[in-house]
């Protein structure tokens, strides 16, 4: 799962890099891909339990707690996820699943257990609120990294500090961002978004990385609102990878049905 | 006059210089303070930090993050869904989205709301309303058909007749809402194809207001006090024709209005619109005095004559009146401060302390001025001075004493008739203000204000906040308690014991949930597999407290809100009202099949938490926080009204109250309300109420003051009827025309009976001394209606007159205080003339045998 978690950190800085490659130098396309198999793409599938604490600009937090259970169809290429809430109480069972596509828009559907409604979202729109926190949707499935043009804008001794302009600014609420890369775990450790107006008004930070199962894991990240105040944390346990998980279970089936054994922590 | 009054004054003609430079060094210091002054123009201060009314409305504002807001509206009578009204619409947005102070999150426009649809057949899409301008008429028709199908931006955003679109700024801080308007402005002008395409923008919102009042209240201060100056010179020209001589009276005016301002401006006291009008009350004010000493040193200064002496002798003669008739304007002002609104209390204070000052001054500088004067200009005065037995204003005020002076009878059921008739014209006074009414009819706010009230739900808010009341602490204590002696880890059972503690010394409204459980994981993530059940089991019940806990997902709360809400629309009273159960409603209705049919309430609170995650996973999240607070136990129901008047907020008051009676609120939740047009409620209540209080204890004091001064209770009485009987006029003049009762009017009545019980003090005292002479009734009134009748009409019209340049001002309140106040000074002044004569006549036998003579006998004018 650390995929998973470390996916929903990096994501945003991940995604971004793919597409550039074929433009630009061939080092910098080697480090954005890197970035986002380290990110979205540990083992050949994971688990991973996701606390989220959402905290507004006053101060009022809120919580959520998921599973997130991810199996990739193809290194770097399409994936299967699954989230499950548990809390709080009255959203508990409320299940997302989608399966992440790389040359098409991602199909998301979407379970509801107190209206008892299975809706399919539509694509579209990825940079809404990923269920009212500061994370989108798009930072916890990975922006596809074709979508974006990268730049190496330094090299340090640690990390590569990489500029990303949209390929369609028009589609997205930023206007740039540079992406802070580990040179040796090539976990995106920063990214900081600017508007048309060039503020600095988004900021994600991968806080702890630990390595599970031979793969640096992203286990602790932040993002914050510095234009309105308000900050969402997300912390990753219970992380697992290449746990053998059946194909079958990302399913429809499993909306109304979650597969109970492959999200009991024992696993 | 005492003798410390008189070494005074005779310390003054003997030390001139040293009178010259206290005042001038007085003056010096006070101006030094003007470059401090801040202006206040928030009507939310006509209420004191303290009241709870007031800081629940703010607790509200920051709860809900109800900002302040510059409304930006476009009107185009072809309607403004075509491609280059939108485009305006969207560059105007980004445009204000540019600007510091701007809070960007809750900005609103069609340019940054989300549009929650049906996608395809059985799908769910957000997306935004109008990511970018629409190409061609096509699209912006779509956009039309998705913003009509959202209740919350269905005549909020957009109008019902599709004629206008509004762009909600929203403040950080409201004093920048003027700045932030005018950049606005000035953006709009530049967009020629808008302007082209037949586009009106406007401009409002109660900040804009205040600011722009502000900046008028300076215009205000900057023209109408000179101006009143101006006219007060002229006047007193008229009267002396010599410019040396009158240059007196101006100086001690001068010398008042700066030493006072710069005291209330030294003080720390900001300048609201009524300390505004400080200057302007004390200038005729502080004239008045000098006018009685110059009128008989002129009468009794012959050539040759030392001024030294002439002078001293005058302001003997003058003393006692002048403290009287100082004593009584200041408790006038003074009573003002029992009216719990602190502009006004600080505008009774300093006027008050103002009259005082001016009072002193003239008993200084005055006598050391005029006893400085060459010998010369003396003389020229005596030349000069044209004889007042033959001047107009004299042959007027004997004709008009001739009629006054008879038919007594007839004059007495004359005024008791229209004081009746005031009485019933009282009891009709409507109570109402409005602060955007503070504007004249044509300006741009007013316009404004009235266009987009024509077609929008309102643009004056106010705000229903519902919230339950859960005993938490007396829940997690047991459960608490339970865990620890169950549990076997000892790091376990210590933290338990910590939070049980921690918990006895937290308030129940502070106990954080949210943290208690994520405490409970943290360690349920940490513990050992022997504790991992129990913590378990307690996440568990944590989980059940804090379901019941959220009031406002439960089904039938949002049922109550719902009923409430179309009770409020059927009433006629409310443009709209905008809550959780409407986003709830929606958001279901888009899930389910976006027919109506699905436009409800779905029917478990787990339902509705769902549907509200959905809400939440939009481009805008925070918006839900607008309705509820994250804990869901406080919610509000946002009432957009078309007037701003409180008549009308105090109907919808009333409607609630009725409403709520009748249906008692679901599960124990109470209310209370919030926002702008209730504020205006409240102040309006206080004022109304202090002010009764204000005028009783003027009154009182006055009256006291009048049977002390007169020794007599009898004459005491009649002093204090002229202006009861003007005061009544007026009020009841004021309610049987149907004006509204706001807070000008308001502050009139005390300060009112101040000013005007002066013409009875001289009349009386006048009349008293002249009786006691002559012992004839008829030649006593005729010689009433010479010189003190000219002087009492001389000191009205200065007061009127004063006023006038009030009429002038850009802001009605000054505008009403000036008519309203030259009317009153010049009623009570007739007034005075008539009723006292009329009522002490059959009397006299009693009044003039058991009043024995004032402390002293004097024959001012």
């Amino acid at each position: 799962m650390r995929k998973l978690f470390a996916a929903a950190l990096t994501s945003v800085l991940a995604l971004a890099h793919t597409s550039a490659f074929a433009e630009t130098d061939a080092s910098v396309r080697d480090i954005v891909k890197k970035a986002e198999l380290a990110s979205y793409y540990a083992g050949d599938d994971g688990r991973t339990e996701a606390r989220m604490l959402i905290v507004d600009a006053q101060g009022r937090k809120q919580t959520r707690q998921f599973t997130i259970l991810r199996r990739d169809r193809a290194d770097g290429g399409e994936q299967d996820l699954m989230v499950f809430f548990s809390r709080p109480a009255d959203v508990r069972d409320t299940v997302f699943r989608v399966i992440k596509r790389t040359d098409a828009d991602d199909d998301r559907w979407l379970y509801l257990p107190g209206l008892d409604l299975v809706k399919r979202i539509s694509a579209g729109d990825k940079r809404t609120s990923f269920v009212g926190s500061n994370f989108f949707y798009e930072d916890v499935s990975g922006r596809n990294t074709e979508l974006d043009d990268f730049q190496l804008v330094e090299e340090t001794d640690s990390l590569y500090r990489l500029g990303a302009t949209p390929k369609d600014p028009s589609s997205v609420e930023f206007s740039r961002y540079v992406v802070e890369i580990d040179k040796t775990t090539f976990i995106p450790m920063q990214i900081e978004f600017f508007d048309s107006q060039d503020r600095l008004y988004r900021k994600v930070q991968a806080l702890k990385v630990e390595t599970i199962q031979g793969y640096p894991t992203v286990t602790y990240s932040r993002i914050e609102d510095l234009l309105n105040g308000g900050a969402t944390e997300m912390q990753f346990r219970h992380i697992k990878y290449n746990l053998g998980l059946p194909e079958d279970i990302f399913s429809e089936r499993s909306l109304r049905t979650p597969p109970r054994q492959w999200l009991e922590l024992g696993q | 006059m005492s003798s410390k009054a008189s070494q005074l004054v005779h310390f003054a003609t003997g030390h001139r210089k040293l009178v010259f430079w206290v005042v001038a060094l007085l003056a010096v210091a006070a101006l030094s303070q003007f470059p401090r002054m801040n202006v206040d123009t928030d009507p939310e201060n006509m209420l004191p930090a303290s009241n709870p009314e007031r800081q629940f409305h703010n607790l509200t504002k920051s709860t809900f993050a109800m900002r302040d807001t510059v409304v930006v509206g476009v009107v185009n009578d072809k309607g403004v869904y075509n491609p280059t009204t939108l485009d305006a619409v969207y560059q105007v947005t980004k445009f204000a989205d540019s600007l510091e102070g701007v809070v960007h999150s809750d900005l609103m426009s069609l340019a940054n709301v989300d549009n929650i649809s049906q996608g395809e057949p059985g799908t769910l899409r957000f997306e935004w309303m109008m990511p970018q301008p629409p190409a061609d008429a096509a699209a912006a028709g779509e956009i039309k058909t998705n913003a009509e199908r959202i209740p919350l931006l269905n005549d909020t955003l957009v109008s019902g007749d599709a004629k206008a679109a509004a762009i909600y700024i929203t403040l950080e801080n409201k004093n920048s809402s003027w700045a932030i308007a005018k950049q606005v402005q000035g953006f709009i002008d530049q967009l020629p194809a808008s302007a082209a395409n037949g586009d009106q923008w406007h401009i409002t919102g109660l900040p804009v207001a205040e600011d722009r009042f502000g900046v008028d209240m300076f215009i205000q201060m900057g023209i109408s006090a000179p101006l009143a100056g101006l006219m007060i010179f002229v006047l007193l020209w008229v009267f002396f024709r010599n410019v040396a001589f009158i240059t007196a009276p101006m100086l001690v005016a001068m010398a008042t209005v700066v030493i006072t301002m710069g005291a209330l401006i030294g003080a720390g006291f900001t300048v609201h619109i009524m300390s505004s009008m400080i200057a302007i009350f004390l200038m005729p004010i502080a004239v008045v005095d000098s006018v009685h000493i110059l009128s008989e040193f002129s009468d009794r200064y012959k050539p040759g004559d030392n001024a030294k002496a002439v002078i001293e002798e005058v302001m003997g003669h003058l003393f006692t009146p002048m403290l009287y008739t100082s004593i009584t304007s200041t408790v006038g002002f003074l009573s003002l401060m029992m009216t719990p609104i602190p502009p006004v209390q600080i505008f009774g204070a300093f006027v008050g302390g103002g009259i005082m000052l001016a009072f002193l001054l003239t008993i200084t500088f005055i006598p050391a001025y005029i006893s400085g004067l060459s010998e010369k200009n003396l003389a020229k005065l005596t030349a000069q001075q044209p004889d007042p037995s033959q001047s107009k204003l004299a042959g007027v005020i004997r004709k008009f004493g001739h009629v006054a002076s008879h038919h007594g009878r007839w004059w007495i059921a004359g005024f008791a008739a229209l004081f009746a008739i005031s009485v019933y014209g009282i009891s009709q006074i409507k109570i109402n203000d409005n602060p955007v009414r503070w504007f004249k009819a044509g300006h741009e706010l007013r316009v404004a204000d009235r266009v987009l009230n024509e077609h929008f739900a309102g643009t004056y808010d106010a705000y229903l906040v519902l919230s339950s009341h859960n005993d938490i602490k007396a829940s997690l204590q047991p459960l608490l308690q339970n865990a620890q002696q169950q549990a076997s880890d000892d790091s376990v059972k210590q933290w338990l014991g910590d939070l049980q503690a921690q918990l006895a010394a937290t308030d129940t409204a502070d106990i954080d949930l949210t943290d208690i459980a994520l405490q409970v994981d943290d360690q349920l993530f940490s513990a050992g597999d022997e504790d991992a059940g129990l913590l378990e089991n307690l996440m568990n019940e944590l989980d059940k407290i804090t379901s019941q806990q959220k009031a406002f997902v439960a089904p039938e709360v949002l049922h109550y809100m719902e009923k409430l809400q179309a009770h409020l629309q059927a009433s006629g009273l409310v443009g709209k009202s905008n809550s959780l159960a409407d986003i709830v409603k929606t958001v279901n209705r888009e899930l389910r099949s976006g027919e109506n049919s699905d436009f409800v309430i779905p029917d478990s609170s787990n339902a509705v938490a769902q549907t509200l995650l959905q809400y939440q996973s939009s481009h805008r999240p925070q918006d839900l926080w607008h309705f509820v607070t994250p804990d869901y136990q406080q919610s509000l129901i946002w009432l957009q009204l078309t007037s701003g008047d409180n008549q009308d907020m105090t109907a919808v008051v009333n409607l609630v109250a009725d409403y709520v009676a009748a249906n008692p609120l679901p599960q124990a939740l109470t209310y209370r309300w919030a926002g702008k047009a209730y504020l205006n409620v409240i102040w309006q209540k206080q004022m109304v109420e202090g002010m009764i209080g204000s005028l009783i204890g003027a009154f009182i004091t006055v009256l006291v003051i009048m049977i002390f001064l007169f020794r007599s209770v009898a004459f005491g009485l009649l002093a204090m009827l002229p202006l009861t009987l003007t005061i009544s006029l007026i009020y009841g003049l004021v309610g049987l025309i149907g004006k509204d009762y706001d807070m000008p009017i308001a502050i009139l009545s005390a300060l009112t009976l101040g000013l005007s019980v002066d013409f009875a003090i001289h009349f009386i005292e006048r009349l008293r001394a002249t009786f006691a002479r002559t012992q004839d009734w008829s030649a006593t009134m005729a010689e009433m209606f010479e010189e003190p009748g000219r002087a009492i009409s001389r000191n009205a019209i200065v007061i009127a007159i004063g006023f006038t340049p009030l009429l002038f001002a850009p802001l009605v309140p000054y505008i009403t205080v000036g008519v309203l106040l030259g009317s009153i000074m010049a009623i009570s002044a007739i007034v005075t003339l008539i009723v006292i004569p009329a009522v002490a006549a059959p009397f006299k036998k009693q009044l003039f045998k058991t009043a024995p003579q004032t402390s002293e006998e004097s024959h001012h004018a």
